[in-house]
């Protein structure tokens, strides 16, 4: 499959995932589950900055289109997005990245896939909490909405991505 | 000059970053305060027609849930009908009407005692004179025709009942238009007959029966059954046709008497008919 197409295909598929299902979803205690980051994480290594940053943004306004958030996911994709390629290279291995490779679980191994990600859901999520709450009295129920959403995002995206992730190697 | 433009060469992607982020967030909080771009929110034409789908699939999710709801609703709203009241006065239900006058009113009862396996059945109803109920009224449930009053005491009545040889209801075959008489033949309580159906018409199976609404005793257009089957009968040149009842009448519980509130006018006026006599 050509790379263009896998990412629009994935563009696609995150956005009505996250539309349709992940955003009719109530859990409470200020859990949102939020798995399109995967989308972002997913991109190649070799993808130019300004491709990432649209992308981002493109899949953050589309999500907002569709769940009256306005700009909200917009944003904090797009700061993710921007965060990806320096906390790439602060996790990088002595050898680089092989361009051949896809950021995932399976092609870099688990430390790396945890360490990466749960950085840029971080960032993505704390971003997130902070522009729609806004308030500094909340930051305790800020920082609890962070951190329960990281946890069931980061745990839904691992069950996408070995759905997503596998299928593509095995062809 | 070069210095800004190197400048803008070496942070052009933090700039172009910062361009994209101030749109989202300006979006954001200015979406907060007053909505401007109308495309944005999911009252679009797009994500309206996403969400209808969506709720279709999802709608029946919730069937279980809705139906408890509406079963408690009906509690509810059952418990403020006539007939969970003790009835002091006699029930009848009136509807008012500046365009249509009333013609017809309807008492609601029920089948107290009833046969279907005799030739000629006969309903019993816990509704009388005392409720306004009178002989030669039209009975009907909302699946179909049930009878005429037959005789009446102070509290109930008796209903002959459609499941009577001589029944002779006047009805019409839709949508043809064909009018005829609703006969039994004493055999099947879910099956009657229609005679005085001239054999010239195709009759599609399936066809409604509705009341014809000549006589007065029913209003025009209530349900009887639907055709079944028709035969021809020798040496004649009529259709018997055999219909199946929309009611069914062995289980038959609720049902309401209709009074013609202008029947008096009705048989005023056709005693005018002169009757027919033989040409000279």
């Amino acid at each position: 499959m050509n790379n263009a197409l896998k990412i629009s295909l994935r563009f696609f598929l995150f956005w009505i995932m996250q539309v349709l299902v992940f955003n009719q979803l109530e859990f409470g205690f200020g859990i949102h589950l939020m798995i399109y980051p995967l989308f972002v994480m997913l991109l190649p290594f070799d993808i130019g900055i300004f491709p990432l940053l649209l992308l981002g943004f493109g899949l953050g306004i589309s999500i907002d289109a569709f769940s009256d958030t306005f700009g909200l996911h917009a944003s904090s994709l797009l700061m993710m997005a921007y965060f990806r390629p320096i906390i790439f290279k602060f996790f990088a291995q002595r050898e680089g990245y092989d361009p051949l490779k896809e950021p995932s679980l399976f092609d870099m191994g688990t430390r790396w896939y945890t360490l990466v990600y749960g950085s840029l859901l971080f960032i993505h999520h704390f971003w997130f909490f902070l522009i729609e709450i806004f308030r500094i009295n909340e930051l305790f129920w800020m920082l609890q909405n962070t951190v329960l959403s990281i946890v069931f995002s980061y745990s839904v995206s691992l069950l996408i991505l070995t759905l997503i992730s596998r299928k593509s190697r095995s062809k | 000059m070069r210095k800004l433009i190197a400048f803008f060469e070496r942070f052009r992607v933090f700039l172009f970053f910062a361009f994209l982020q101030i749109l989202a967030l300006s979006m954001y909080i200015t979406f907060l305060s007053f909505p401007r771009f109308q495309f944005l929110t999911s009252a679009n034409a797009i994500s309206g027609q996403l969400y209808s789908w969506e709720h279709d699939l999802t709608k029946h999710f919730n069937l279980s849930d809705e139906n408890s709801k509406l079963q408690d609703e009906n509690i509810a709203l059952q418990a403020q009908l006539p007939k969970s009241l003790f009835r002091l006065n006699n029930g009848i239900i009136k509807i008012n009407d500046s365009i249509y006058r009333q013609q017809y009113e309807y008492i609601p009862g029920e089948v107290i005692n009833s046969t279907v396996t005799k030739r000629n059945n006969y309903f019993t109803i816990n509704i009388g004179e005392k409720h306004g109920v009178k002989r030669l009224m039209g009975v009907y449930s909302p699946n179909g025709v049930v009878g005429v009053i037959h005789s009446t005491s102070e509290h109930y009545s008796i209903v002959k009942s459609v499941l009577t040889k001589d029944i002779n209801i006047d009805v019409t075959i839709e949508p043809i238009g064909l009018f005829g008489l609703l006969k039994w033949d004493g055999r099947h309580p879910t099956r009657g007959n229609i005679a005085g159906i001239s054999n010239d018409l195709k009759i599609p199976r399936g066809s409604k029966v509705l009341t014809r609404g000549g006589s007065g005793i029913f209003p025009k257009g209530l349900m009887v059954g639907t055709v079944d089957a028709v035969y021809a009968i020798e040496g004649e040149a009529l259709w018997d046709v055999v219909i199946t009842y929309s009611e069914e009448y062995r289980t038959l519980q609720r049902i309401y008497v209709i009074k013609n509130l202008m029947l008096e006018e009705q048989q005023q006026i056709e005693k005018g008919i002169p009757e027919d006599k033989e040409e000279r």
